[in-house]
């Protein structure tokens, strides 16, 4: 394959004079209005107003319970940085995460890993006075990213202890990269919920298409021994996936 | 310590004449579809001219409208359920390269995001870690898009030369 070639190709596509005029006339006529002094003043005043409000109010969930903790969800980098974090609500955020990258590399040793969707979506809960968080999923695994050596990989006693029943590895490496099994649900204390960073493999229908919907429910129980419950819906968009309270 | 600022007035005749055709390629490539890549581009730059943001340099200002005009795109392809296909006879329309229009062809037909990868990574020149910064990925998922891109690409035009459909 003559990448350069390819790169000809694309670089010699120009747009028509036509639509050249037009975009740039277009593009003229939206350019920045001068902003009205009085009518900024009053925007800014109704938006402190509207942020004092949404400091001190809990968070709401479709059926208009009332919670006080958030969830958002991203994704980690390599350098252990979050990317696009999004707050879950009751409207449909849409993450565009990694959920074909995996895929044709995957080495199952044991479980269903063919008939699962890997996605890179992790959860995050924040509020005040809580002690731990259990999630539960209601179809598909949690799982975690592990890194091993060769002498692990042919060690397949200790592969399926590890619950690591899911190989992926980049050709040409030394480094093993393996998708540990974590389970249906777990619980995380609030304060290191920073050390067990899993993420959500979803099932698929055969067609890499979300076949029922998936709930996952977060359970929060505070230092006072109450107790509160926030469910998400997981839904799939082409290569994205949706996620919402419901 | 005197720090160097790079100074663009944002004006549209400027944008349009130095970043048009190159976000348009990318945006033809990625929508297969020119009156989409139109929209995408015209969008991407009304975008700057509204927000009118502070960069370090050209660079930083070139892939902050790559950034925009490829999230423009993946939206607008979540919107598209069917995959509209530019026809190859109307890629001359566009496409000056005529001797290269069925290498040109199988890129469009790949998903979108090893696509863009490619793209960024093979046309606009940029390195991994560059790319990753762009998409908001990380480094390891633009390799992967990569990797499958290159074999989706090989695969689709070695099939093309053994039954020459």
């Amino acid at each position: 394959m003559d990448f350069e070639k390819i790169k000809d190709a694309v670089t010699s596509i120009e747009m028509s004079k036509a639509m050249e005029d037009r975009v740039k006339e277009n593009s003229g006529k939206k350019k920045t209005v001068p902003v009205n002094d009085k009518s900024w003043i009053s925007a800014a005043c109704a938006f402190g107003i509207l942020l004092a409000i949404m400091i001190g109010m809990p968070y709401l969930t479709k059926s208009g319970e009332v919670t006080n903790f958030s969830i958002t969800a991203y994704a980690l980098s390599d350098d252990g940085k979050e990317l696009n974090t999004t707050t879950i609500t009751s409207e449909k955020a849409t993450i565009d995460l990694a959920t074909e990258d995996r895929m044709d590399r995957i080495l199952s040793i044991s479980g269903d890993g063919a008939n699962l969707i890997f996605t890179d979506i992790r959860l995050k809960i924040t509020g005040e006075q809580i002690d731990t968080i259990t999630y539960t999923l209601s179809g598909g695994k949690f799982i975690e990213d592990v890194v091993f050596t060769y002498k692990e990989y042919i060690d397949r006693e200790w592969l399926q202890a590890e619950k690591i029943n899911f190989i992926t590895r980049e050709p040409s490496s030394d480094e093993y990269q393996g998708i540990k099994e974590v389970g249906s649900t777990y619980t995380v204390n609030y304060n290191e919920q920073e050390n067990h960073q899993y993420s959500i493999a979803i099932p698929h229908n055969g067609n890499e298409v979300i076949g029922d919907d998936v709930i996952i429910k977060a359970n929060v129980k505070y230092t006072d021994g109450n107790s509160e419950q926030q469910d998400i819906m997981v839904t799939q968009e082409l290569d994205a996936i949706s996620l919402k309270l419901k | 310590m005197l720090q160097l600022v790079w100074s663009a007035e944002p004006d549209a005749e400027r944008i349009v004449d130095t970043y048009g055709n190159m976000l348009f390629r990318i945006c033809l490539v990625i929508l297969c579809n020119e009156k989409d890549a139109e929209d995408a581009v015209q969008d991407t730059f009304i975008t700057y001219l509204t927000k009118s943001p502070a960069f370090n340099d050209s660079e930083h200002e070139k892939a902050w409208l790559i950034t925009i005009a490829t999230n423009r795109c993946k939206n607008m392809r979540r919107y598209n359920i069917i995959r509209k296909h530019l026809d190859i006879n109307n890629l001359q329309l566009y496409s000056k390269n005529d001797k290269n229009h069925d290498l040109l062809d199988h890129l469009m037909r790949l998903p979108t995001k090893p696509k863009v990868v490619l793209l960024l990574h093979y046309v606009e020149g940029y390195k991994v870690d560059e790319i990753a910064k762009i998409l908001a990925i990380t480094t390891s998922a633009v390799k992967k898009r990569l990797q499958r891109g290159r074999e989706i690409l090989r695969e689709s035009y070695r099939k093309e030369n053994e039954y020459g459909f």
